[in-house]
């Protein structure tokens, strides 16, 4: 009897440090796999936004980026975003101007995204982002070709 | 009595080894990975902006290398500056140089971020390295600007 209680207090007491370990450890893990995920998308999205033509109204632009961050694809057809629950609108698209206005740089990161890993939710705010110079062609007026 | 005592020591030092082995795997592996992204990530972008300088002159080498330095990205989950970033120079993408003496035919750069050590935490319990080091390379032709490796 008294063994048998023994066994219940080491388990108990085991039990608690290794779920607690593999809990941080599948927290940890999962918030990497995410953040990387959203490295590589980021990165994906700031290239294409570097050889993008710019153009005036950059709205179109700015959606097509977007896209290309979170669909892995300007035009997507298939809309399952690279990481779960990521929105375009968590995508943030700048452009650094000189004084004439043309774009020297793009800047693409994401904004307010939660990386739910059930124990807990970290928000990711500005990182992780890119910074391209911007290499594209420079035309303001729509009916440029 | 005493035999299975000790038994219990040994179930569990060696599942705690297993557990920071896994744990290793997750968190120290993890931050390599992401590590060796950004760095990627930062040369690739880096060697567009020198690229995108060159002009066939000497100043546009300096320009080239300051844009580079410019750059705002960080590595390690965006915390950590890229430290000894070497810029290299080439006409034909055979030869790179540092300071190559005539800048005319230049029209290629390259980038290289040798230095990023990640500290390992688990895995060093286990007998892994205390850190891990994740170069990047990447390299570019001006005009167009577009990434060759």
């Amino acid at each position: 009897m008294k063994r048998r209680g023994h066994a219940l207090i080491e388990l108990a007491v085991s039990a608690a440090v290794m779920v607690s370990c593999l809990a941080g450890t599948f927290q940890f893990g999962y918030t990497f796999y995410i953040y990387n995920q959203l490295v590589t998308a980021v990165g994906n999205g700031g290239r294409y936004a570097a050889m993008r033509t710019y153009r005036r109204d950059v709205e179109k632009s700015r959606t097509a980026i977007q896209n290309m961050v979170v669909y892995g694809n300007s035009r997507p057809e298939n809309m399952t975003p690279v990481v779960p629950n990521l929105r375009p609108d968590q995508v943030e698209v700048e452009w650094v101007k000189d004084k004439s206005g043309a774009p020297t740089a793009v800047r693409v990161a994401i904004r307010n995204y939660p990386v739910n890993a059930v124990f807990k939710t970290i928000s990711l705010d500005g990182r992780p982002g890119v910074e391209f110079p911007y290499v594209g062609r420079y035309a303001p007026e729509e009916r440029e070709p | 009595m005493n035999r299975r005592r000790g038994f219990v020591l040994i179930a569990m030092s060696i599942a705690m080894l297993l557990l920071l082995a896994v744990m290793g795997l997750a968190f120290d592996l993890g931050r390599i990975y992401i590590a060796r992204n950004e760095a990627q990530v930062f040369t690739d972008a880096a060697a567009m902006a020198a690229a995108s300088k060159l002009d066939g002159t000497k100043a546009g080498l300096d320009r080239a290398r300051e844009a580079v330095a410019r750059l705002p990205m960080r590595w390690n989950l965006g915390t950590q500056e890229f430290r000894g970033v070497i810029v290299e120079f080439s006409a034909d993408g055979a030869k790179w140089e540092k300071e190559p003496d005539n800048a005319a035919p230049i029209a290629m750069a390259s980038v290289t971020a040798p230095n990023n050590a990640v500290e390992i935490t688990f895995l060093r319990a286990i007998g892994g390295p205390n850190s891990f080091v994740v170069p990047a390379h990447a390299a570019a032709t001006s005009n167009p600007v577009r990434l060759t490796e």
